[in-house]
């Protein structure tokens, strides 16, 4: 299975925010999209999603050779993927609880037994380190960016996404928090997986050994690599990266 | 039997033919007062008006019927609201007092329930005392018609230090058109006692007008604690709820009190709640969800009469349909009533196109040394918050429906009462079902709006 993300053009509010973007996420693998602010990163992962604020304007998404560019967010999450949100919304009167077991018949044609669902849930609960009393707590509802988070990869956990695209899940963590949000992903990764990690920092990638690197500037990626490539954005930051490419364009 | 009361013969047929002279000279101030009142238009603001213009008053009267012997000879919509095994079960159906049973180990613990009627001659020393100690048959047209024209009526006792169990439910019943039914509901929660009172107004789905008029008062004496749920359901049937619901909290008292609004084609009620005493406390969480035609008036009011009294006001509603619902929320403390706090929030959900709807609080404070905020908000489902659900997986009409439900469980958690809360649910559940359509439009209209702004 893959994802596969070919010269997607994408506006919001009348302004071209992805100019030409293609990537390919395949099972098993681990890749980071770094870029500075404003660089499209989110608009990239919303896109992926299908969020309806965002106009895609050409280009394709395709997931395991099936196109689902107009597909409604709904369909490709049942098609396995998941996106961890930068800023999650909060859905007052449903506990953390109920919303998993909501999402996890989703993708399932018969609901989930009870005591499946309760194992389940421990076990997942267990690997993130998150206390009992935390699914009975409406989601989002005053939780901490930090508890936000743990709350998005108890999802990525229940549900298992054959293709994962966390956006900024390391921005607002303390490094307590961000180590025990990068054991969660690294537990969770596997053949059975691609991942997608979003970042501005190269922090989570101490933590999280991405496969491929890709460098994103107004829109496009402009560099790919190993993970040596996070250790060069590091040293030389990202200006660097823009007068590189500034000046291949001149020459 | 004339069809406007004003025009009956004094005393009425349908009142007991005994009557203590107090209640009697009382009945007669309200009669006064309603032939003097002209039937309101009540505006606010200059663009919300609650109007009667609809209201066919004069072919309606109050119906008589006979008393049936157990619950299930009741109407199909009064079985269903009730809890199976209450403490006491009190109801009327138009303006006869039905079905009355209470529980011997209330009977043995000296917990009065029975017809106000009864109670007037029987325990007439605490009706007495009590009867509209904070109601006037001067407030209006409606307010004076329940106070001449009740028949039946619920009175409710529960002596100083009693504690009741199971709760204490009462229901008024309108199941036919052309029916007025006047009710006067009294209760007095004695010193330390502790008790749930629940009550029900349920209409049929009816072709057809009915009235309903009706006065509700609860005394809380000190120390006394009272969870109260008003649960109004009138149905499809053209049912006019005029009403005044009030409630006294004495010196170190709590009441929490929840109504419901589940239906009425058109309802214009004043709900007061006073925290008249030092320690007194209150927790009034209300919703309404209205739909298709109705029309929804509703004024509450958090009084606070002495200092050191604490209140607590959430009320959330949502509209569907063509419906209007108009919420107007008032936090009051008067002089010398210091180091009181209180809160009131009240939010509005619009999920139709057609709905009108406006939610306001206000605050007139006399006093120093307070504290008393509000907040309200009038809004419509949030998109972001629907797009996060879908991104799990979830429809678009599951997660609306995840979402309304989610916004009124709030309010629904605070009946304390698991089976009046599944109640709740199912006919919140229910309303939604039936709007399905026209929400999912409304969402899709605005989520294109967006885009395209």
């Amino acid at each position: 299975m893959s994802l596969e993300i070919q010269n997607l053009h994408v506006r919001v509010e009348e302004r071209e925010i992805l100019r030409g973007l293609d990537l390919t996420v395949r099972k098993g693998e681990t890749h980071a999209l770094m870029g500075p602010n404003g660089s499209g990163k989110s608009t990239l992962a919303n896109t992926i999603m299908g969020n309806p604020n965002y106009e895609l304007t050409e280009g394709r998404i395709v997931l395991d050779g099936e196109e689902i560019t107009e597909a409604d967010p709904d369909e490709r999450a049942r098609a396995g993927v998941f996106m961890a949100f930068q800023y999650p919304a909060t859905i007052p009167g449903v506990s953390v609880a109920n919303f998993l077991r909501m999402a996890v018949n989703a993708r399932r044609e018969e609901p989930i037994k009870v005591k499946d669902f309760g194992a389940m849930l421990k076990e997942n609960m267990d690997l993130l380190r998150i206390d009992r009393e935390f699914t009975s707590r409406y989601l989002n509802e005053g939780f901490s960016g930090g508890e936000k988070k743990r709350a998005e990869i108890l999802q990525l956990a229940m549900l298992r996404p054959e293709i994962a695209v966390l956006d900024e899940t390391d921005s607002g963590l303390d490094i307590d928090a961000l180590r025990i949000v990068s054991d969660g992903v690294n537990a969770l990764r596997g053949p059975d997986m691609g991942t997608l990690i979003i970042t501005h920092y190269t922090r989570i990638l101490e933590y999280v050994k991405p496969d491929f690197v890709h460098i994103m500037l107004d829109g496009r990626i402009v560099r790919e690599g190993g993970s040596e490539l996070a250790g060069e954005l590091e040293e030389k930051g990202y200006d660097f990266i823009r007068e590189e490419v500034a000046a291949a364009n001149a020459g | 039997m004339p069809a406007d009361p004003a025009e009956r013969t004094w005393p009425s047929p349908l009142l007991p033919a005994s009557s203590p002279t107090w209640l009697e000279e009382r009945r007669k101030a309200g009669l006064e007062a309603y032939e003097r009142e002209p039937v309101p238009t009540w505006r606010r603001s200059g663009f919300w008006t609650t109007s009667l213009r609809d209201l066919d008053l004069d072919a309606l009267e109050p119906r008589r019927y006979e008393p049936v012997g157990s619950v299930a000879e009741l109407p199909a919509k009064v079985r269903d609201a009730l809890d199976e095994e209450p403490g006491a079960l009190i109801v009327q159906r138009g303006a006869s007092t039905v079905h009355l049973h209470v529980d011997p180990e209330l009977v043995e613990q000296g917990v009065v329930v029975m017809p106000l009627e009864q109670a007037a001659v029987e325990h007439e020393d605490l009706v007495r005392e009590w009867y509209m100690r904070r109601l006037s048959e001067d407030e209006g047209k409606f307010p004076a018609a329940s106070a001449a024209f009740w028949t039946g009526g619920v009175f409710i006792h529960v002596p100083a230090g009693v504690r009741v169990e199971k709760p204490i439910q009462s229901v008024y019943a309108i199941d036919e058109p052309g029916i007025a039914q006047y009710a006067h509901t009294l209760a007095v929660v004695g010193e330390n006692a502790d008790c749930a009172i629940r009550e029900y107004c349920l209409g049929g789905d009816f072709d057809g007008q009915a009235l309903h008029a009706g006065a509700f008062e609860l005394y809380a004496r000190p120390g006394a604690r009272a969870k109260v749920a008003h649960f109004q359901d009138w149905g499809r049937g053209s049912v006019h709820d005029i009403s005044t619901k009030r409630v006294e909290i004495a010196r170190d008292a709590f009441v929490s009190w929840v109504p419901i609004h589940l239906g009425g084609r058109l309802t214009k009620q004043t709900l007061d709640i006073v925290t008249a005493e030092q320690g007194s406390d209150m927790r009034h969480t209300g919703m309404y969800f209205t739909e298709r035609d109705e029309h929804l008036d509703l004024f509450t009011s958090d009084r606070h009469e002495a200092g050191h009294t604490t209140g607590d006001t959430v009320w959330k509603g949502a509209l569907t349909g063509a419906s209007r619902a108009s919420y107007e929320g008032l936090i009051e403390i008067v002089q010398h009533a210091q180091e009181s706090h209180t809160y009131l929030q009240t939010h509005q959900m619009l999920l139709s196109q057609k709905a009108k709807g406006d939610a306001i609080p206000s605050l007139i404070v006399k006093t120093d040394n307070v504290s008393a905020s509000h907040g309200g908000t009038v809004g419509e489902l949030d998109e972001e918050q629907i797009f996060y659900m879908m991104t799990r997986g979830i429809s678009r009409a599951e997660a609306v429906r995840t979402l309304v439900e989610g916004y009124f469980e709030e309010v629904v958690q605070r009946l304390d009462d698991p089976g009046l809360e599944q109640l709740v649910r199912r006919r919140i559940g229910e309303k939604l079902l039936a709007a399905e359509d026209q929400v999912a439009e409304f969402i899709g209209q605005r989520a294109e709006a967006a885009q395209e702004a």
